[in-house]
């Protein structure tokens, strides 16, 4: 099973995609979505997928940032670009970017089908390459002499407690930092906290959201305070977190 | 300009003025001392022939004594003794040859023995070293029986008391043998000369002996001559000399084989000169100068000033920046031609600008046309309404309905392809826009409406509110991230129709409103666009509206913007209402 995330800021855009498309049958499944490029940034590592759906017209991070950025944190991921046709020609401009494909919205199923094919065809060729290795598979640990008792998941929590307002703060950023395979630091942070990487990174920067909304502070400028941009997003974070809408918070 | 032509005209003035009158000096001058000279030539040269003839008669009558009976019969008798009544007969002899003519002095025989006679009894002071110089002598007998003149015999023979005389000197030959028997100088008083030389006594003229001696007329002359360096080889000569105050022309001619000069002395300023023709001169350019003053009048009524004029009117309308005819008051002449060639050609200009802007229109109406059947918007409508059949057929009430409000949507959105539609139909897009995008974000906005009654059916150009609405979501409240309103409100204030959109989106900074509100170009091209689809500062949209608004208004000023940064941004267009 090949992981799929699907990255678009409407909703409906995201919906239509997940049930119109016969994922099971081409060994598939979406794992994740994500409402704009920061959201994606956040969870990818939580959503490890083989391939994004990306649409370039999303406000905070478009798709063509957000390709950027994982490129070069995850040079396996396959990219598909999916664009408005107002947004197309542009989007050609960017074939420096190692993108898979190019889709024209609104979106046809036949051809999302042969490009999903496509992109099976080289996820396989790479297995067989190197069947011992998935992309956010069962990395081995490169270094285990650093394991140091916790001193490693203490680094990183002040690490991230001193850097979670950067919003290219995330578990494989923060593993490149440390030297580490993302899965690898993972699962340590886990072993050695007990605690969830991504969950802790949000804790941070949602304890500092409450203090800036207790503060007054508007919502939209809270959101790029802590790391998180999207204020659409930040908003859902901090829902799950407090339980409670920013608003009701401020006062 | 015009100041520069006048400057110019008064050189030209001053110039032939100064030229006229150095030629007008020179011509006189040289007038002056051509006529003198010419009349002193014509004076010597009567003159001279004058004497020289009356001379030539002497000669002739020199000739007659030389060859009379008693005198020859004196000369030859050498040896025979010479007594009074030898004396009284030679001397009666003599003046018989001699009485019909008036002015002969005397005539002295000399005997190559030094025995000599004279025909007269007056007093003469002779110097024999001269008369006997054989070389003097030689000088009458190369004549070959020829005469010699001579000034008082070259000092030989002169009067105690009296005139100067002229000399006439000849050698006597025997008849019969042709042998030398003696010399006659006959003396002429120079008396003889006055006469002629009276008939031009306006002048200061003199006939003197090359030793310097006043034969006749003026005796100041002999004094101006003096130092004079005069080559006797010219047959007339010509000197400015300067005497006291007055310059004078000093003009000398010799007679013809005599040691006699004429001299004529002629201030230069009694020069005749002809003054008629300088006047006639001086009254032409008196008529020509005049005739450039009015021509210089002439030209700055009639060109300077319809020129700068025209100028002054050129500039006005190019400062003006538009293209107009000129309506100024100018006289008919080429100048006027050029006003009018060159409102004609105003003309022309404008004619093309209005014909390349309906140009330019029709293609814009042709591509407007073009992109509506594009559309197709029958095909468009009709496919929603099949699906949504198919969809409530199938139960899916909701889906109904949003077909249905696309359907509306498209329809107020092409309006038929009109310009202006009315505020309702206007409205109504927002609202079937507001309601699908709701549907794509979900419950992101709320929206309001404070429409006065009385606006509705103002007609305004089409599509001026939505872009704002779509502006508003997109750069203002989607960016915020909360539960968002839109207000639209419009009133009449004045007579003026108001129309704003209000939103509780993330404002502007005023530095982008003052961008946004520029005239300038906003950039929106692709390749700026680049980093920043969704970027804030990507408001061309709003940009592009507002300049619609405006060039459909013909007015800057019918648009505002108030914001502030995380709480509103209001966009107002005032604009004149029109209803129909």
């Amino acid at each position: 099973m090949y992981r799929v995330m699907l990255i678009d800021d409407e909703l409906p855009v995201r919906k239509l995609m997940l049930s119109s498309i016969d994922w099971a049958s081409l060994d598939m499944e979406v794992v994740g979505e994500a409402a704009s490029g920061i959201e994606a940034i956040n969870v990818i590592d939580d959503m490890r997928p083989d391939i994004a759906f990306v649409d370039i017209s999303m406000p905070f991070m478009n798709g063509i940032e957000f390709t950027e950025v994982a490129t070069k944190n995850y040079p396996e991921l396959i990219i598909i670009i999916m664009t408005a046709f107002d947004k197309f020609e542009y989007a050609r401009k960017c074939v420096s970017l190692p993108v898979f494909d190019y889709m024209l919205k609104p979106m046809v199923r036949t051809e999302v089908t042969d490009t999903l094919l496509r992109a099976k065809a080289r996820l396989d060729a790479r297995l067989g390459d190197r069947s011992k290795s998935l992309v956010f598979g069962s990395a081995a640990p490169q270094d285990d002499s650093a394991d140091e008792g916790g001193s490693v998941s203490e680094q990183i929590m002040r690490y991230i407690e001193a850097n979670y307002t950067d919003s290219c703060v995330n578990l494989t950023s923060v593993a490149q930092q440390f030297g580490f395979s993302s899965s690898y630091l993972s699962r340590k942070f886990k072993q050695e906290t007990g605690r969830n990487f991504l969950e802790y990174l949000t804790e941070c920067r949602m304890k500092k959201a409450i203090e800036l909304a207790e503060n007054n502070v508007k919502m939209y400028k809270a959101s790029a305070a802590v790391g998180i941009p999207d204020p659409n997003y930040f908003g859902r974070c901090f829902k799950k977190f407090t339980g409670k809408g920013y608003s009701e918070y401020v006062r | 300009m015009v100041s520069g032509l006048r400057i110019i005209m008064l050189l030209i003035v001053l110039l032939l003025s100064v030229s006229f009158f150095v030629s007008v000096f020179y011509i006189v001058n040289k007038e002056r001392r051509e006529n003198i000279t010419r009349e002193a030539v014509t004076t010597l040269n009567t003159l001279s022939e004058s004497i020289s003839s009356d001379i030539e008669r002497y000669k002739e009558i020199s000739r007659l004594v030389m060859m009379d009976d008693g005198l020859v019969t004196f000369l030859k008798a050498t040896g025979t003794p010479v007594d009074a009544v030898f004396i009284n007969d030679t001397r009666s002899s003599i003046m018989r040859v001699l009485n019909p003519t008036t002015m002969v002095d005397s005539v002295f025989g000399f005997r190559d023995d030094g025995i000599y006679i004279v025909s007269n009894r007056n007093r003469y002071s002779m110097d024999f070293s001269i008369i006997n110089d054989p070389e003097w002598k030689q000088a009458i007998e190369d004549q070959k029986g020829g005469a010699v003149i001579s000034v008082n015999a070259d000092g030989g023979i002169s009067r105690v008391v009296g005139r100067p005389l002229v000399s006439i000197g000849r050698t006597v030959y025997d008849v019969n043998t042709q042998q030398r028997i003696g010399m006659i100088i006959m003396n002429i008083s120079s008396a003889f000369m006055d006469k002629k030389l009276i008939s031009i006594s306006d002048k200061k003229i003199a006939v003197i002996g090359t030793d310097g001696t006043l034969l006749s007329g003026n005796d100041s002359v002999p004094a101006l001559l003096c130092g004079l360096d005069i080559n006797i080889s010219e047959d007339i000569v010509h000197r400015e000399i300067k005497d006291g105050n007055t310059n004078l022309l000093l003009s000398i001619k010799q007679l013809p084989q005599m040691p006699i000069y004429i001299a004529v002395a002629t201030p230069i300023e009694n020069g005749f000169v002809m003054y008629g023709t300088i006047y006639v001169l001086l009254g032409l350019l008196l008529v020509f100068m005049f005739a450039i003053a009015v021509a210089g009048m002439y030209i700055t009524r009639y060109i300077t000033k319809p020129v700068s004029d025209l100028t002054r009117a050129l500039d006005e309308t190019t400062e003006k920046g538009t293209l107009k005819q000129i309506d100024i008051d100018i006289p008919e002449n080429e100048i006027s031609v050029l006003k009018d060639s060159y409102n004609g050609m105003v003309e022309r200009v404008n004619n093309l600008f209005d014909k390349v802007l309906d140009n330019e229109k029709a293609i814009r109406r042709a591509e407007m046309r073009m992109l509506h059947e594009q559309i197709k918007p029958h095909f468009l409508y009709n496919s929603l309404e099949t699906i949504g059949y198919l969809a409530m057929e199938a139960g899916a009430e909701d889906v109904h309905k949003a077909l249905e409000t696309l359907g509306s949507f498209y329809r107020n959105f092409l309006s038929k392809g009109e310009r202006e539609i009315t505020l309702k139909t206007e409205l109504n897009i927002i609202k079937d826009y507001l309601a699908l995008q709701k549907l794509r974000y979900g419950d992101i906005l709320t929206d309001e409406y404070d429409i006065a009654e009385d606006t509705l059916n103002c007609r305004i150009p089409k599509l001026i509110l939505q872009p704002i609405v779509e502006n508003s979501i997109y750069h203002g409240i989607r960016l915020k991230g909360e539960m968002g309103l839109i207000r639209i409100s419009s009133r009449f204030v004045d007579g003026l129709l108001h129309l704003s959109v209000y939103d509780t989106g993330i404002g502007m900074p005023q530095e982008q409103i003052d961008e946004i509100l520029s005239k300038k170009q906003y950039n929106g091209d692709t390749d700026s666009a680049f980093a920043d689809i969704y970027d804030t500062s990507d408001s061309f949209g709003l940009w592009g509206t507002i300049e619609r608004v405006r060039g459909f208004c013909e007015n800057d000023d019918v648009v505002s913007i108030r914001s502030e940064q995380g709480e509103f941004t209001e966009v107002e267009f005032v604009i004149k209402p029109r209803t129909r």
